[in-house]
């Protein structure tokens, strides 16, 4: 009996060993033991992600090619209509577009990456320009080449481009610009008595000063925010230049004058109640289509979102956003997200993707013409910016010409360092900023803020490059 | 073994074919346990030694584990996820315990209703709850406009954006969700116990609260043991709640271990070494947990 349980146990064992040996790359072994790590965490979030990665990953067959991207209003629009466009040379393509959340899409690529298994990705997918660095730096193998692929990348915004460019090579189609506009309705600004013009090239302390004046006449806060995420602090520093990170990869934000301003800044918008927080991104779209807010300041990517209420046509406009004060290099023109096509190197028709890529999203003036009235998808690509059809009057905003405004303040971004740590340095300046809106020391938050940032970076032991 | 002298035709005994009959039917889940399980856990315990980016893996001993003590993001959601078990775990096993001693009168009617109704919470959907939680205690959500026209506060509550409200409504979220789950193992315990007891008790003139604590309780103990070693575990690992109801909390407030984990692994810059360590460290504190309760409760020793 002893010897039969011996015998099982070390059979037992041999197998365990033996699928130690056999197994072809530390590839798999890491993927089960990500797996395991993460099992105790991930479990429903990974899976989720994998299995529906697992039925549509890249099509095997000659003429379709998988996508993956998110916001029905914004970016499967834009490649509906791209694959329209690309129909009329090439009648057997199609599209199989998959509705996935960007951080859906971040979870597959850490996935696929760290265990070397590409196959659950797509064709074609859409990439965060502040993850670019990151996930290229990390994972090269992923991402196909693209710098002789037949897209023209002079006829793209450089800052843009700079984005999704890695060791001087091209990983990405720069897709929508993410100008940061001030949006505001109107109608409200007419109860309180001031026009869009009031808040034209102005700076944050006569926001917030015209601000109360409107809360103490309409009760309406001028603009909302989540409350867990830093987009306007984000913005607000590359507003005036100035990043979380200098040029070599390393930290900057203890002692970071103008950052300190932008949190102080964000203080007093909370404090004098003209920034309404909420919890989530379908209550901050509802604050704006149920005219809770009287505008909102965020990428011109927020006016898609907007036109969706339809019975607030007209009575909408925009203008740039203020600026920094006692801030050197402060303008009144950031950046805030913004998203470039990239081609996996999972796929099995390459050239289809990129030529398709090159002949719609970089070379069609036509197709960003279609797309721009009801998307708001203002183009990187230069050639279309100056189509006509950004000159036209458009009607949910009065009547002004809002296209050709956004390609005015593109031209005059400050361009900025993210890097690989990127997103380590945004969780840690939220969770500072939460912090000092409940009243603790800026400069102890930005301190701790700094060594969190440190830790993360020293634990994954890369050099930055 | 001089049990197994008897020898039969083909050479074995009786006993030992039992035996390899018993062990060939074992076999199949033995492998499969072995891959699926035991490997990935000792793969994965190797990973906890390594460190680096994406693949660049290297080895580097227990560096991963001294690191965790100076990890201050760590020892937050660790102390986030201690409070939840020691606040949450208690409150739920008392009410469990005493729907459980309601239900199982014999003269109450329509019994099968009230259980149902309070155990299908658990059987919904961990991320469609919390979501749902997560609107019902937004700014406007249904929970504020209650309270506000039934006159209790007068301007709406920042249930998820303050510190312990937002700790409060996941304790809140989990109670409503687990209490029906362990109610019904105390029900299960409870037919076991004879009602000529109950009625013995109630001749001495035992009032219910001493039946409850002098005679219920004793006897269902191996029952609320296991409920208790099941929910240390199950708080322990905490994971949905905290991303879809609180995203973390306010400045990781409501953070848990598990969460932290799944940060380090896919929304940075991936180190799964690291993460693979606090996975161990959370090991190891349910199996101290575990046997410290054993200990406490288990009466068979």
């Amino acid at each position: 009996m002893k010897k039969l349980l011996t015998l099982a146990l070390a059979g037992a064992t041999a197998v365990s060993l033996c699928a130690c040996g056999s197994s072809a790359s530390t590839g798999t072994a890491a993927s089960t033991a990500a797996s395991t790590a993460a099992s105790a965490a991930a479990s429903t979030a990974a899976s989720a992600a994998v299995s529906a990665a697992a039925s549509t990953a890249a099509g095997g067959g000659s003429d379709e090619l998988t996508v993956w991207c998110w916001d029905p209003a914004f970016n499967i629009y834009a490649m509906q209509e791209a694959e329209k466009v690309y129909q009329k040379t090439d009648p057997n393509f199609k599209l199989n577009i998959v509705e996935t959340p960007w951080e859906d899409i971040q979870t597959a690529l850490t996935t696929a990456g760290t265990s070397g298994d590409y196959s659950t990705l797509p064709d074609i997918f859409l990439c965060q320009d502040n993850a670019f660095q990151k996930n290229v730096q990390n994972y090269p193998d992923m991402f196909t080449d693209l710098t002789n692929s037949g897209v023209d990348y002079s006829q793209f915004g450089a800052s843009k481009v700079a984005y999704s460019t890695v060791g001087g090579k091209n990983y990405g189609v720069p897709f929508d610009s993410g100008c940061v506009i001030g949006c505001y309705r109107t109608d409200i600004l007419q109860q309180a008595g001031y026009t869009i013009d009031d808040f034209k090239d102005i700076t944050w302390s006569r926001y917030i000063e015209i601000g109360k004046d409107i809360l103490a006449k309409t009760g309406m806060p001028l603009l909302s925010a989540r409350a867990d995420e830093t987009d306007p602090i984000m913005y607000m520093l590359q507003s005036a230049g100035a990043s979380l990170f200098d040029e070599k990869g390393n930290p900057t934000i203890n002692g970071n004058e103008t950052l300190k301003t932008v949190m102080s800044t964000y203080k007093e918008l909370i404090d004098s109640g003209i920034l309404l927080q909420v919890n989530s991104w379908d209550e901050y779209i509802g604050t704006l289509t149920n005219g809770q807010v009287a505008g909102t300041v965020n990428g011109c990517w927020i006016l898609a979102s907007i036109q969706t209420a339809k019975d607030q046509s007209g009575k909408w406009d925009i203008t740039n956003m203020p600026k920094l004060e006692n801030v050197a290099n402060a303008t009144n023109y950031s950046n805030n997200g913004g998203s470039s096509w990239a081609v996996s190197t999972n796929t099995k028709n390459a050239e289809l993707a990129e030529k398709f890529l090159a002949a719609t999203f970089a070379g069609s003036t036509d197709f960003y013409a279609t797309i721009l009235p009801s998307s708001g998808a203002i183009a990187t690509y230069i050639p279309a910016a100056k189509s006509d059809i950004y000159n036209e009057p458009q009607e949910f905003f009065g009547g002004d010409k809002i296209f050709s405004k956004i390609v005015d303040y593109s031209a005059k971004i400050p361009s900025n360092n993210t890097g690989v740590y990127y997103y380590e340095a945004r969780s840690a300046i939220a969770t500072a900023n939460t912090n000092i809106l409940n009243g603790a020391d800026i400069d102890s938050e930005l301190k701790t803020a700094q060594e969190t940032v440190e830790f993360a970076m020293q634990g994954s032991g890369t050099s930055t490059q | 073994m001089a049990k197994a002298a008897k020898t039969v035709k083909n050479g074995f005994s009786l006993e030992k074919k039992e035996n390899r009959t018993g062990w060939i039917f074992l076999a199949p889940a033995v492998v499969l346990i072995a891959v699926m399980s035991f490997y990935p856990m000792i793969r994965a315990l190797i990973l906890s030694f390594e460190t680096g980016a994406g693949k660049n893996m290297r080895w580097t001993g227990i560096t991963n584990y001294t690191r965790m003590f100076q990890d201050k993001l760590f020892i937050q959601s660790l102390g986030n996820t201690f409070l939840y078990l020691i606040i949450q775990v208690p409150i739920m096993l008392v009410l469990a315990l005493i729907f459980a001693t309601l239900l199982n009168n014999k003269n109450l009617r329509c019994k099968g209703l009230f259980r149902t109704m309070i155990f299908l919470p658990c059987a919904t959907s961990l991320v469609s709850y919390a979501i749902i939680f997560r609107s019902l205690f937004a700014n406007d959500g249904f929970v504020n406009r209650i309270l506000m026209s039934i006159g209790l506060i007068s301007s709406p509550v920042a249930w998820l954006t303050t510190t312990w409200t937002a700790r409060l409504v996941i304790i809140l979220a989990l109670v409503w969700r687990w209490t029906g789950y362990n109610m019904v193992f105390y029900l299960a315990g409870l037919q076991n116990i004879d009602y000529s007891v109950y009625e013995a008790a109630a001749i001495d003139g035992a009032s219910p609260w001493t039946t409850f604590w002098k005679i219920t309780v004793p006897l269902l103990k191996p029952t609320i043991l296991l409920t208790a070693i099941m929910s240390t575990n199950g708080t322990l690992q905490l994971f949905d709640e905290s991303v879809n109801l609180t995203a973390g909390g306010p400045a990781n407030t409501t953070m848990t271990m598990s969460h932290y984990i799944y940060n380090l692994s896919f929304q940075g810059a991936p180190n799964f070494g690291y993460a693979s360590a606090l996975a161990f460290v959370i090991l190891i504190l349910v199996a101290i947990l575990a046997f410290v309760q054993m200990k406490a409760g288990d009466s068979r020793d």
